[in-house]
């Protein structure tokens, strides 16, 4: 501060992981690790400055400080600036930090998954399977005064499975769980389930006949389908590329973005959900803010620094994958609220189109707004039926289009469970989606067969 | 510090504390970059790290610990970590480091190091950055903004010990430039980037030219939109082209390939494309952004080709995936020090064929000019890829029109065989893995 910065915020990080990985029904490796270090960041205006070291020795810290301020180029006053801790909410309680669980409990769990995906069905070849933890701890103190502190534990268990069919066919199954919960919660989602959810996926998939390429009507299962959400709007009312106007729902406040239908929420305050948060990487408590209601665009996703620059308040929005990291405008957990529809009478409307049960992931531009969307798990629909299952589909759009042909809405919200990973400029962090049944219409799908 | 010679004190605390086999892993870095908007610094970063990696075999068992903490206490905990991890864990035979027979003779890298990147000034990148969005934007009077324009550089330094003879250390560096331009036309936003990321100074394309060939890129894609569904020859530029490849790779993997999980398994031996199609993997391949003496747990790095002339002709593996295969280690372990070796792939390239892309692009009566995929590419077990794509419609061997909002669709070993040109245009851009411009007789687009 002494060289006239207007802002200054040291982030202190120390995290424990554990992993575990089986492969061929053998635990392959068990591995624990601690990764600690310390970011300090300095703004001057519209400038940053950024130093971050995993060397806690003070001349190494007062090196990261000059560091930083090498942005800020007038005279200030050097001076010390009292902080005072900001009670912090509390969305998840962890009985026992998951660091501090025995790794024999944690390697119990992936044997038991792959026991499981066996025993489902004969033709599971495959299993492979991990467990992995962390605890994170952080602290974030600035110049304005605040400190506060957060641990963030995460468990995640996911099983991987390959089935053989008939001439060689192999169609893979991917299911995982998880969120910010205590070790006993393994208990109510048994390693079990997840794994016959993950061998169920490969086997039904079986059989699957070529996609159609082209547009159709599609019907999403409830769940973790949220990806869609995600992809189609929600990277692009993150508020960076908001301010830099490089995302197609820029200076749309206010307008009409997607069908009456549609109300996306982005909420940081779920009990033990996977995305939720106490603070965010900048000491702000998170939050939940409605960013499209009845189809009109409501808020952005807000950090402090974009917040600031545009005259807005953060809206707890800033996260960082680990103190490497300057924080950045990012989701939480983002769901679809629910509608009225029953989602059986959605299913029996649709004389012939695509009922996408499982997701494999997606990716979106937030420019021209085009998004993709791969479906692990999709089936035809004829006169409202499920028919036979589809290998290679992918979902295509432009995110605002698509909100519009979202002509119906179930009345079944359903989290995700637990497994979501989003990654921006190259910084992994975990999220939550969710939506109820949802049906678009006129959605361009990808395939092999045309006509 | 001697970081080498803290390797082998780890490795020895950890033979002392009980373990038959150990390993220290460690790594050392610092890396500096800069950012700017609209002719302005918008961030600079600056960073020292380190961190090593233990891995011990204790009775058949493996154990594995990592830390960035290198106060006596914590490397003294982090080898007790190991170790009780491998007493706690289950015996396996197939457990061991790399011995003398893998570990054997390095091959020549050349040169890895460039003082004048390991030197380069602050202003050097700030105004390199700021010259890049000058010329990007000079270019086309479309472009409305940027997303960012970045420069920056890495050095960092390897060191590897293991109790089985393994020992050694290299420095490189790193430098790279990256420009993203956002063009805009009657209320449509087009991005586009370029970038070139190289070990020497001396390598690294203009500033100028980089934000040039940025603007160009998002500037050709204004007023894109779907065409009909249809199957047609589908030409993927070298950035395209490079993701093909590695989602190749994935299928090469030796893991995969063991597990039966990889749809490239049941073909070793076999013509999967022509004659003109030679993948290969390259861990010395010269001023190569993967070039490195040895691998993850110290083997030395060599050339395998995957495909040879067309035919599949092997797969990659690392030490405990050879054992498990009875294969021999291809020198393929990939790692940080905080993860486990697994099997990943050094400079992997599709080496060049004669044309130039303008001839393959004219050869082409009516098809689809791929300059960026969305999605993961090809499920490696299954072969099936189906990707959103962007780029330019090819009429009459000429780009005409952009097409965005279409997918493209096929099966690699299709794909494979349907490969009927490959371009003189071989580039890495911004990565280790690098290709030319790849025509396919026919893929299925999926629009309109």
């Amino acid at each position: 501060m002494g060289r006239g910065a207007d802002f200054a915020e040291v982030y202190v990080e120390r995290t424990s992981t554990t992993a575990v990985v089986l492969e061929e029904q053998r635990i392959r490796s068990a591995q624990v690790g601690l990764v600690q270090g310390v970011g300090v960041r300095v703004i001057a205006g519209a400038k940053v400055g950024y130093a971050w070291s995993d060397d806690w020795e003070e001349a190494a810290l007062v090196r990261a400080a000059r560091t930083a301020a090498m942005i800020a180029q007038g005279g200030g006053s050097e001076r010390a600036y009292p902080v005072k801790r900001v009670p912090v909410p509390s969305h998840y309680r962890v009985a026992q930090a998951l660091e501090d669980v025995a790794v024999a409990r944690k390697t119990a769990l992936i044997t038991r998954a792959d026991k499981a995906a066996r025993a489902f069905d004969s033709r599971i070849q495959q299993v492979n399977a991990s467990y992995v933890d962390q605890t994170r701890r952080i602290a974030v103190a600035n110049t304005t005064g605040r400190f506060s502190e957060d641990t963030q534990d995460q468990s995640r268990l996911s099983v991987h499975v390959v089935a053989l069919g008939k001439n060689g066919e192999r169609r893979t199954g991917m299911y995982g769980s998880g969120g910010r919960v205590s070790f006993s919660y393994w208990d109510g989602v048994t390693p079990e389930s997840v794994a016959e959810e993950a061998a169920r996926q490969a086997v039904a998939t079986l059989g699957a006949v070529d996609c159609v390429a082209g547009p159709q009507t599609v019907v999403l299962a409830p769940g973790w389908s949220g990806i869609l959400l995600h992809e189609a709007v929600g990277h692009g009312l993150e508020a960076d590329f908001i301010r830099k106007g490089t995302s197609l729902f820029a200076g749309k406040l206010g307008e009409k973005v997607a069908s009456d239908l549609v109300t996306v929420i982005d909420d940081g305050t779920v009990s033990s959900a996977r995305g939720s948060i106490n603070i965010d990487d900048e000491g702000v408590p998170g939050e939940r803010k409605v960013l499209i209601e009845n189809g009109v665009l409501k808020s952005y996703l807000y950090d402090q620094l974009n917040a600031k620059l545009m005259n807005q308040r953060s809206t707890g929005s800033g996260r960082r994958e680990s103190f490497k990291s300057l924080p950045l405008p990012r989701m939480t957990n983002t769901f679809l609220a629910p509608g009225d529809h029953a989602p059986e009478d959605i299913l029996k409307e649709v004389k012939r189109g695509l009922y996408c049960a499982t997701f494999g992931g997606g990716q979106v531009d937030i420019s021209n707004g085009n998004f993709v969307f791969e479906v692990s798990e999709a089936y035809q629909i004829e006169d409202g039926k499920l028919g036979r299952p589809v290998k290679n589909a992918i979902l295509i759009g432009v995110g605002p289009e698509a909100l519009k042909n979202i002509s119906r809405v179930g009345c079944d919200p359903m989290p995700d469970p637990g497994m979501g990973i989003c990654v921006k400029d190259g910084q992994m962090l975990p999220v939550g989606v969710g939506l109820p049944t949802v049906r678009i219409d006129n959605v361009t799908v990808g395939g092999t067969k045309v006509g | 510090m001697n970081y080498e010679q803290l390797a082998k004190k780890i490795v020895q605390r950890a033979v002392k504390k009980g373990a038959k086999q150990a390993e220290a892993y460690l790594e050392v870095g610092r890396t500096s970059s800069v950012r700017v908007r609209e002719g302005q610094i918008e961030d600079l970063t600056e960073a020292t790290s380190k961190g090593v990696g233990v891995r011990v075999i204790v009775k058949d068992r493996l154990g594995f610990a990592y830390t960035s903490d290198f106060t006596t206490a914590g490397l003294e905990r982090v080898v007790d970590l190991a170790v009780q991890l491998a007493e706690a864990a289950a015996p396996s035979k197939l457990n061991g480091l790399p011995g003398a027979k893998d570990l054997g003779k390095r091959g020549d890298t050349g040169a890895l190091f460039d003082p004048k990147v390991a030197n380069l000034p602050g202003d050097w990148k700030i105004n390199a950055a700021l010259e890049a969005e000058r010329a990007g934007r000079a270019q086309d009077s479309r472009v409305a903004t940027f997303d960012s324009v970045s420069a920056g550089d890495f050095v960092a330094e390897v060191y590897l010990a293991s109790s089985e003879g393994a020992s050694g250390g290299y420095s490189g560096t790193y430098v790279y430039l990256v420009a993203v331009p956002v063009a805009s036309q009657d209320g449509q936003l087009q991005t586009g980037y370029w970038l070139d990321y190289k070990r020497f100074l001396d390598d690294l394309e203009s500033p100028e030219s980089i934000g040039r060939e940025a603007t160009k890129r998002a500037v050709r894609m204004l007023g894109a939109k779907p065409v009909k569904t249809q199957q047609v020859p589908v030409v993927f530029d070298p950035l395209v082209a490079a993701s093909f490849v590695g989602n190749l790779s994935q299928a090469a993997n030796g893991n995969a390939v063991y597990q039966q999980s990889s749809v490239l398994a049941p073909h070793v031996g076999k013509r999967l494309a022509g004659k003109h199609v030679t993948l290969v993997d390259d861990g010395l391949l010269p001023r190569g952004l993967a070039t490195a003496p040895f691998d993850g747990e110290g083997v030395p790095t060599r050339r395998t080709p995957i495909l040879d002339g067309g035919v599949l002709s092997g797969f990659l593996y690392d030490a405990f995936t050879a054992r498990k295969a009875k294969a021999r280690t291809t020198g393929n372990a990939s790692r940080g020090y905080s993860a486990l070796p697994g099997i990943g792939t050094t400079n992997l390239y599709l080496e060049k064929g004669t044309k130039t892309p303008e001839e393959l692009i004219r050869e082409v009566p009516q098809g689809l000019y791929v300059t960026a995929l969305l999605g993961h590419g090809a499920d490696p077990v299954s072969g099936d890829m189906s990707c959103g794509a962007n780029g330019l419609w090819i009429e009459n061997g000429e780009l005409t029109h952009p097409v965005q909002e279409v997918t493209v669709a096929g099966h690699l070993l299709q794909m494979l065989k349907d490969v009927d040109a490959v371009g003189s245009d071989l580039q890495f851009r911004g990565g280790s893995v690098g290709a030319p411009t790849v025509r396919f007789r026919q893929l299925t687009v999926s629009g309109a």
